[in-house]
C-alpha cells in the first residue's frame, strides 16, 4: 500500500500533465480534421469557415458589414444563410477564380473518370474554379445516401431522370437558374430538356447521350450468308428465320448485370414499345397510365421472350440468358457465334481488343428498324443529365459548361486520346458541336441521335426508381429466367408501383 | 473428428505376430490420415484464391475463353491489371488510397480494441448493479444491421445533431458539427462503434475465463483495477486481443461499405477498396482488372495476419491454475 | 507526402488522446481516495469548462470558445474548492466512489460508442418503421404487415412437396440409423440411449439434410435466412474446428493455417470475381472455363461403357475393397465406431460405383441428335440450390475466422490439464473429447453466436452474384435496396427491425447460457 502511494505522488505532476494534453489533444483533433481534408486545396478557406463554425456566436453581422467580400464564398456553403444567396447571385459576374466545385457521377473507369476530369479541367483553366470530377461504381445508390445524409457533392451526374424527379421532389436538388436554362436549352434537340423539367421547372442539365436502338452485327456471317441490311422490323423478322433455317445463330443476348441484372431486357421491351404501338403509348406507359399489365405492353414481353426463347435464335456466352452478362457478348459476336447484337452505343469498348469497327471492318452497325408499315424512325436514347445541390456562382458556371457544346468537343477527344483511338465510347447531341472531333462511325450516330423522330428516352430510367430501378428489373429478370410468367412478373411490376 | 479416433492402438490381445505387423503398418497409415485430411482442405481452400491469382496475370479475352487451368497452354498472360491499379491516377492515385486506407484501419482496429478491452473486463471483473442485463443488451447490439446506423451517423457527422427546444425559437446544439463528413475521421469513428459488441462479446469470453484466483491475490497485494487490468490482463489476453485485431483490422482495411457512405464523394479521402473497385467502370468493363486489384488489397492484412499469428502460443496461462 | 503527414498525424493524436483521457480520467479518481479537496476542484473544473464549452457553442453568451471554458473551468474549481470546505465524506464512501468512476473509465468510452452509433439508431428505425416511405405519415403496422404478407418473403404453399424429397426420406432414414444405434449400444450398457459418434454423427447429417428439404420445398426471403444460418455457421464452425484441431502442432501449422485464412483477407469484391470464375458455365460446344463446370462436364464425358469409365468404376472398387477391409479390422479390434465410420464412408463409393455403372454421372444431356453434349449447371441461377451455391462463399470465407478463434482458444487450455489427463492414462482421443472440447465449449458458441449474427446479416455476396435475383434475395440485401436505391424508408427500416428482432433472442439466450456457466 505504502510503496504505492509514494508511486503514485511521484507521479502526480505528470499525470496532472497528462490531462491538460488530453484536452489539448481533443481541441487539436477536432481542428485537424478539417484541416487534414481540405488544407492543401485552400488553406485561407478553410481556416476561415473551421474558425467561423467555431466563432458563430462572435457576431455573425459584424462580418457581414466588414468583410463582406472575403466570407461571401464561405457563407453561401453554409445552410443557414439563406438570405446571402441573394447577395452572391448578384456578384455572379465576379471573379470565381479560387472556388472550387466538385462533380460526383456514376463513371469511374480510368479512361471515362479520366477524360471527364480533362473535359473540365479545360473550363477550370479558363475560369480558374478548382472542379474536381470523383466517378464511384455504386454512384445510384451513394447518392441516395450523401443527399439524404446530407453530404452532397456540388453536383451530380445522373444517369437517370427519373431520380432527378425523386430528388427534385425531396427538395435536394436546385431549379435551374433561367440564365443558365437560356444559354443550354437551344443546343440540345427539341424534348432533351423535358425529361428532367417537373412541374414546369427545369431541374437538369444535359450532359452526355447514348443511342440504344442499333444492332452490332458480324459483318463476315452477313456476306457469307449473303443477308441484307434489315430497313424494317418485317425484313428483321424475316432475316432471323432466314438465319435459323441457315445454321446460323442470330443473337447474342445476355441480361447479367451484377445489381442491375435485367436492364438489357427493359431496353428490348422499350424499343419494341416505340415501334410495335407508338410514343403515346410508350409516354403513358412511362408514366404509368398505361399498366405493365395492359394487354399491349403483354403483347410486346411476350414478342420479346418468344425470339429470346425459339430454339437456336440465341447464344448466350453463360450458359443462359439470365446467366450470361451483358458485356461478355462481345467476344462470341466477333468470334461468329451469332450474327447479331443488339446494344447502347457504348458497346464498342466491349468488343475484344483489336477489333476493327465501322462500315467493311469486322463489326458493323445498323439501326434497329422500325415496322415498315409506319415509316417513322423511332429512337430509344440514354444519357445523363447534371444537377445542383449547392447555390454558387461558380456552381452555376460549371453546370453551363458541363451542357455545352466545348465541353462535348473536349470530352470527346479525351475520350478517344484516352482510349487510344478507336471508339470513344462518348456521345453528345449538342447541336452546336463540331462534328469533326468524331469518327466516322460516331459521327453517324450523332447524327441519328440529332434527327431521330420520333426520340424517347429509356423509359426505366424514367419510371419510379422501385420500379425502373428494381422490379422491371428482377420481375423481368424472372420472367427470362422462367421462374415466373409474364403476366405474374408484370403484375408484380405494377403492384411495386409507388402510388 | 472420427479421423482422430485410431490413433492411439488399443489393446491388443491374443492375435499372432504377422497380422500384428500388418496392424502396425495400418495404424501408421492411419495416424496420418488427419494430416492428409488437413491438406486437403488446405488445397480445396486455395483453388479459388489461386484461380483468381492466375487470371490476375491474364488479359480480359483470356480470362473468358478459357480456364485458369489452361493458361499455361493458352497464354494470354500481360502484367497490365497489376500495372492499371498500382497506375491509377483518379483521385490522387493509389498510394494516397493506400494512406488512407491505413489512416481509417489502424485507429479503428486500436481504439476498438483498447475500449472493448477495458469493458470486456468491467463485465467481468468489476462487480456492479445490472451488470449482466447490460452486457446482453449490449452485445445483442451485435444482431443491429450495421446499414440502418450509416444514414442517421452521416447525417451526425454532416451537421451536427440540433434540437429546438419545443415552444421556443432556442435550439440546442447537442453534437456540434465538426464537419467530418468526407474524412477518414467519420469512417474510423463509424468502425469503432460497429465494433464494440463483438469485441466485448469476444474478449468478455476470454477474460472471464481467466482464473479470479490471479486477481484476488494481486488485490490482497494492493494493485487496483488499473493495475490489474495493465499488468495480467492485457498481457494474459493477449491470443485474444491478437486475434480481434487481425479481424478488425482485415474488416476495417476490406470495408467499402463504411467507408464510401461517409465519405461520398470526396475521393481524396476514399481508401483503397473504393478507389480499385471503381476501376471496373460504369458497366463492369474492365472488371478483370479486379482480379489483380483484389491481390494488391489482400497484401497488407495478410502481412498483419503472419505478423500477429505468433501471439497464438500455448502454455501462456501456465503455472497459474490450481488444479 | 502531405497527405501521408496530415493522416497518420491525425492517427497518432487520435490514438494520444484517447490514452491520455484514461490516463486523465484514472489519475482523478485516484485522487477521491486521497486528496478529496483536489478532486473535487478538478472535476468540477472540469465540469465547469463543459458547461462553459456548450454555452458558448450555442451562442448563448458571446465570445470565444476557449475563453468560455476557461471561465467554466476557473468557476467549477472555485466551486468544487468551496464545496470540498464543507467537510470530506468518510473513506469507505470515498472508496466507492473511486470505484465507481473506475467503472465509468472502464466502461463508458465504449457505452458512449454504442449509445451514438447503435442505440440511437436502432430507435430510429424502430419509429421510421412506423411511417410511411416518405418518412411522412403514420402508417402504424403496415409496413411489417407487407413484409409478412407479401409471398416473396415467406412462400409456405410448398409444404406438401416434402413428402415427394428425397433429401427427406434420406433424412429420416439417416436418424433412424442413429437412433438405432444409439439404442443398440445403450440396451448393451443398460442405457435408453448411448450418445456416441455412430450415433449422434447420422443423426446430426440427418437433421442437416431435413432443414435442406424442408428449405427447399417452402420458399421466400425469411426462409432462405434461416437456410444461409443453418448451413453457414453449422459448416463454418464445423470446418473451423476441424482445422484448428487438425493442424495444431503439425508440421507447417502456420502455411495450413494461413491458406485457409486467406479467402476472409481478400474483400468481397474480389471474393465475388473469385467465385463467378468458379460457377461460371458456357455454352455445350465451348470449352469449359468455371472450374465446378469443367469438373461436371468431364465426368459428364465418363460415359456408362466407355474407357473413363471402367478405370473411374476400377479405382472406385479398391477404395472400397480398402474400406470393407478397415471395417473388419475395426470389427475385429473392437474399435465399433471405427468400423461404422469406414463403412459410412464407403456408401457415397457405393453410390458413385452405381452411377457410372448405370445411369452415368455428370453433366452430359442428349443432344438434338441424340449425341451425348456437354450439360452444364447454371449454379447461380438454378433455384433452389444456388441458394446453397451462394452459402458455399461465405463458408469459404467464414471457415478461416472460426479456424482463428477456435485455434486461440485450443492453445489457451492450460497444458497441466492436458498432462494431467495423459497422466491419469486418457488416450489422445479421450483427452480431445473430455478435456480440449468442455474447456473450448464457451469459445464454440461465441463462435457460432457470432455467426448466426454475422448470416443473419448477409448481403454483400448476394448482392455481388446474384442481385437477389432467381430466388437468392436475403432480408438483409432487400433492407438494402428498399431503402437506398428506392428510398423506400419505412420498408426498410421494418426490415432491418425484424432482422434485428429475429437474432437478438438466439444471442441472449447464448449469453445468459455462457454466463450462468461462468458462475
Amino acid at each position: 500500500m505504502k510503496k504505492h502511494r509514494t508511486r503514485s505522488t511521484r507521479l502526480r505532476t505528470s499525470r496532472l500533465l497528462a490531462v491538460v494534453l488530453a484536452f489539448g489533444l481533443i481541441v487539436a483533433a477536432c481542428a485537424s480534421d478539417d484541416d487534414g481534408d481540405d488544407a492543401e486545396e485552400a488553406p485561407a478557406a478553410t481556416e476561415a469557415m473551421a474558425e467561423e463554425s467555431m466563432d458563430e456566436s462572435m457576431d455573425d453581422e459584424a462580418m457581414h458589414d466588414d468583410d463582406m467580400d472575403d466570407s461571401m464564398d464561405d457563407e453561401s456553403m453554409d445552410d443557414s444563410m439563406e438570405d446571402d444567396m441573394d447577395d452572391s447571385m448578384d456578384d455572379a459576374m465576379m471573379d470565381l477564380s479560387g472556388t472550387k466545385v466538385t462533380v460526383f457521377g456514376p463513371e469511374s473507369s480510368e479512361e471515362e473518370a479520366g477524360a471527364m476530369q480533362d473535359a473540365l479541367d479545360v473550363f477550370a483553366a479558363a475560369s480558374g474554379i478548382e472542379i474536381v470530377y470523383t466517378g464511384a461504381r455504386d454512384f445510384s445508390d451513394q447518392i441516395n445516401a450523401q443527399a439524404a445524409g446530407g453530404n452532397p457533392p456540388d453536383i451530380a451526374v445522373f444517369p437517370q431522370p427519373g431520380k432527378v424527379g425523386d430528388f427534385a421532389a425531396e427538395d435536394w436538388i436546385l431549379a435551374v437558374p433561367d440564365e443558365v436554362q437560356a444559354a443550354i436549352g437551344a443546343q440540345w434537340p427539341a424534348g432533351s430538356l423535358d425529361t428532367v423539367t417537373f412541374g414546369g421547372t427545369l431541374y437538369g442539365v444535359p450532359n452526355k447521350t447514348d443511342l440504344k436502338s442499333i444492332v452490332w452485327y458480324n459483318t463476315s456471317i452477313f456476306e457469307s450468308g449473303g443477308y441484307a441490311i434489315p430497313q424494317s422490323l418485317e425484313e428483321l423478322q424475316g432475316l432471323m428465320i432466314q438465319m435459323l433455317g441457315d445454321g446460323v445463330t442470330p443473337w447474342c443476348v445476355g441480361i447479367e448485370s451484377g445489381p442491375a441484372t435485367g436492364w438489357t431486357f427493359t431496353d428490348w421491351m422499350e424499343d419494341l414499345v416505340l415501334r410495335i404501338h407508338d410514343e403515346n403509348i410508350y409516354d403513358q406507359w412511362v408514366a404509368g397510365d398505361v399498366k405493365f399489365a395492359d394487354p399491349r405492353i403483354l403483347l410486346v414481353a411476350q414478342q420479346v421472350l418468344d425470339i429470346w426463347n425459339t430454339p437456336g435464335m440465341v447464344y448466350a456466352s453463360g450458359g443462359s440468358i439470365a446467366a450470361t452478362p451483358f458485356g461478355d457478348n462481345g467476344e462470341p459476336l466477333v468470334a461468329g457465334d451469332c450474327a447479331m447484337h443488339r446494344q447502347a452505343s457504348f458497346y464498342a469498348a466491349f468488343l475484344p481488343e483489336g477489333t476493327s469497327v465501322g462500315p467493311g471492318q469486322e463489326v458493323d452497325v445498323f439501326y434497329f428498324p422500325a415496322l415498315g408499315v409506319k415509316g417513322n424512325r423511332p429512337v430509344l436514347t440514354a444519357g445523363t443529365y447534371v444537377s445542383a445541390f449547392r447555390d454558387a456562382p461558380e456552381v452555376w458556371a460549371v453546370m453551363s459548361y458541363m451542357g455545352s457544346a466545348e465541353y462535348a468537343e473536349a470530352r470527346q477527344a479525351a475520350q478517344a486520346a484516352r482510349k487510344g483511338g478507336g471508339q470513344s465510347g462518348f456521345l453528345s447531341a449538342n447541336l452546336d458541336q463540331d462534328l469533326s472531333v468524331y469518327n466516322d462511325l460516331e459521327r453517324s450516330f450523332v447524327e441519328i441521335l440529332q434527327t431521330a423522330s420520333p426520340a424517347r428516352f429509356d423509359g426505366s430510367d424514367l419510371m419510379p426508381a422501385a420500379v425502373g430501378a428494381g422490379t422491371f428489373w428482377t420481375e423481368g429478370t424472372s420472367a427470362v429466367n422462367g421462374d415466373k410468367s409474364i403476366a405474374e412478373a408484370f403484375a408484380a411490376i405494377d403492384a411495386s408501383w409507388p402510388q | 473428428m472420427s479421423t482422430t479416433t485410431a490413433s492411439k492402438p488399443g489393446p491388443v490381445g491374443g492375435a499372432i505376430e504377422r497380422v500384428d505387423r500388418t496392424g502396425k503398418l495400418i495404424y501408421g497409415f492411419l495416424r496420418r490420415i488427419p494430416t492428409w485430411v488437413l491438406w486437403l482442405m488446405v488445397i480445396v481452400w486455395s483453388i479459388p484464391a489461386s484461380s483468381l491469382f492466375l487470371n490476375s496475370f491474364r488479359t480480359r479475352d483470356a480470362q473468358r475463353n478459357s480456364g485458369w487451368w489452361e493458361s499455361f497452354n493458352e497464354g494470354g498472360w500481360t502484367l497490365a491489371n497489376y500495372s492499371e491499379v498500382l497506375g491509377t491516377e483518379q483521385t490522387g492515385g493509389l498510394a494516397r488510397a493506400l494512406v488512407n486506407s491505413f489512416a481509417i484501419a489502424i485507429p479503428a482496429t486500436v481504439i476498438p480494441v483498447a475500449i472493448a478491452a477495458m469493458a470486456a473486463y468491467a463485465f467481468a471483473w468489476i462487480k456492479f448493479r445490472g451488470r449482466e442485463w447490460l452486457f446482453i443488451v449490449f452485445v445483442s447490439l451485435l444482431a443491429l444491421p450495421n446499414q440502418v446506423a450509416l444514414l442517421p451517423l452521416l447525417q451526425l457527422y454532416a451537421g451536427g445533431a440540433h434540437w429546438t427546444i419545443p415552444g421556443t425559437e432556442f435550439t440546442l446544439t447537442l453534437f456540434p458539427d465538426f464537419d467530418l463528413a468526407g474524412s477518414a475521421t467519420a469512417v474510423w469513428l463509424t468502425h469503432t462503434a460497429f465494433a464494440l459488441p463483438f469485441a466485448v462479446f469476444l474478449l468478455h469470453n476470454y477474460i472471464s475465463s481467466l482464473p479470479g484466483e490471479l486477481f484476488e491475490a494481486a488485490r490482497i497485494d494492493g494493485a487496483d483495477h488499473v493495475t490489474i487490468f495493465w499488468r495480467l490482463v492485457v498481457p494474459l489476453s493477449v491470443p485474444a486481443l491478437a486475434a480481434f485485431t487481425i479481424f478488425q483490422f482485415l474488416w476495417t482495411w476490406n470495408d467499402y461499405l463504411v467507408a464510401i457512405t461517409m465519405i461520398g464523394s470526396n475521393g481524396e479521402a476514399w481508401p483503397a477498396t473504393i478507389r480499385i473497385a471503381s476501376l471496373a467502370g460504369e458497366f463492369g468493363l474492365r472488371e478483370h482488372v479486379l482480379s489483380a486489384g483484389a491481390f494488391v488489397q489482400a497484401g497488407v492484412p495478410l502481412i498483419v495476419f503472419f505478423a500477429l499469428q505468433r501471439f497464438f502460443v500455448r502454455g501462456l496461462l501456465a503455472g497459474s491454475v490450481k488444479s | 507526402m502531405g497527405a501521408l503527414g496530415g493522416a497518420l498525424i491525425g492517427v497518432v493524436i487520435a490514438i494520444g488522446a484517447s490514452a491520455a483521457l484514461f490516463s486523465g480520467a484514472n489519475w482523478l479518481f485516484d485522487l477521491a481516495v486521497d486528496r478529496w479537496r483536489t478532486f473535487l476542484a478538478a472535476s468540477c473544473a472540469l465540469v465547469g469548462a463543459l458547461v462553459g464549452a456548450v454555452i458558448a457553442g450555442n451562442d448563448v453568451a458571446g465570445g470565444p470558445l476557449w475563453l468560455w471554458a476557461v471561465i467554466g473551468a476557473a468557476v467549477g474549481a472555485a466551486a468544487g474548492l468551496a464545496a470540498s470546505l464543507l467537510g470530506t465524506p468518510s473513506k469507505p464512501r470515498r472508496t466507492r466512489l473511486s470505484e465507481r468512476g473506475r467503472l465509468v473509465t472502464f466502461l463508458g468510452p465504449s457505452l458512449l460508442f454504442v449509445a451514438l452509433g447503435l442505440v440511437i439508431p436502432l430507435l430510429r428505425s424502430i419509429y421510421l418503421s412506423l411511417l410511411d416511405s416518405r418518412a411522412e405519415a403514420w402508417v402504424g403496422l403496415a409496413n411489417y404487415g407487407e413484409i409478412l404478407t407479401n409471398p416473396n418473403s415467406l412462400d409456405l404453399s410448398g409444404w406438401t412437396e416434402i413428402f415427394t424429397s428425397r433429401l427427406f426420406y434420406a433424412a429420416l432414414v439417416l436418424i433412424a440409423v442413429g437412433l438405432g444405434i444409439g439404442m443398440a449400444v445403450g440396451r448393451r450398457r443398460g442405457r435408453a440411449m448411448e450418445a456416441l459418434p455412430g450415433s449422434v454423427g447420422p443423426i446430426a447429417i440427418g437433421l442437416f439434410v431435413l432443414s435442406f428439404a424442408v428449405f427447399t420445398t417452402l420458399r421466400g426471403t425469411v426462409i432462405n435466412n434461416l437456410w444461409w444460418v443453418v448451413v453457414v455457421t453449422g459448416l463454418s464452425t464445423a470446418l473451423g474446428l476441424a482445422a484448428a484441431v487438425l493442424a495444431d502442432g503439425v508440421r507447417g501449422e502456420s502455411v495450413a493455417k494461413s491458406l485457409i485464412f486467406l479467402p476472409m483477407a481478400i474483400s468481397f469484391v474480389g471474393a465475388g470475381i473469385i467465385w463467378r470464375f468458379m460457377y461460371i458455365a458456357r455454352p455445350p460446344q465451348k470449352p469449359q472455363t468455371g472450374f465446378l463446370n469443367a469438373i461436371w462436364v468431364w465426368l459428364g464425358s465418363l460415359r456408362p461403357r466407355t474407357t473413363g469409365a471402367w478405370v473411374a468404376v476400377l479405382i472406385l472398387a479398391l477404395a472400397t475393397v480398402l474400406l470393407a477391409g478397415l471395417c473388419a479390422f475395426g470389427v475385429r479390434r473392437r474399435q465399433t465406431a471405427f468400423a461404422i465410420g469406414a463403412a459410412v464412408t464407403a456408401v457415397p463409393l457405393l453410390w458413385l460405383i452405381y452411377r457410372f455403372l448405370g445411369p452415368g454421372l455428370g453433366g452430359s444431356v442428349p443432344g438434338p441428335t441424340g449425341e451425348p453434349i456437354a450439360g452444364t449447371i447454371l449454379f447461380l441461377q438454378e433455384a433452389p440450390f444456388n441458394n446453397v451455391w451462394l452459402m458455399v462463399v461465405l463458408i469459404w470465407i467464414q471457415t478461416g475466422f472460426a479456424m482463428v478463434i477456435l485455434s486461440a482458444a485450443i492453445k489457451a487450455v492450460p497444458s497441466e490439464l492436458i498432462e494431467a489427463a495423459r497422466v491419469d492414462g486418457a488416450t489422445e482421443r479421450q483427452t480431445f473429447w473430455n478435456v480440449i472440447i468442455p474447456t473450448i465449449i464457451p469459445t464454440i458458441t461465441v463462435v457460432a453466436t457470432t455467426l448466426i449474427v454475422l448470416v443473419m446479416k448477409v448481403y454483400d455476396i448476394v448482392k455481388v452474384m446474384t442481385a437477389g435475383n432467381f430466388g437468392t434475395q436475403v432480408i438483409a440485401n432487400e433492407m438494402w435496396q428498399k431503402a437506398f436505391t428506392e428510398l423506400n424508408f419505412g420498408l426498410g427500416s421494418a426490415l432491418a427491425v425484424v432482422l434485428f428482432l429475429a437474432v437478438v433472442p438466439a444471442m441472449a439466450f447464448n449469453i445468459r447460457r455462457t454466463q450462468r456457466a461462468d458462475a
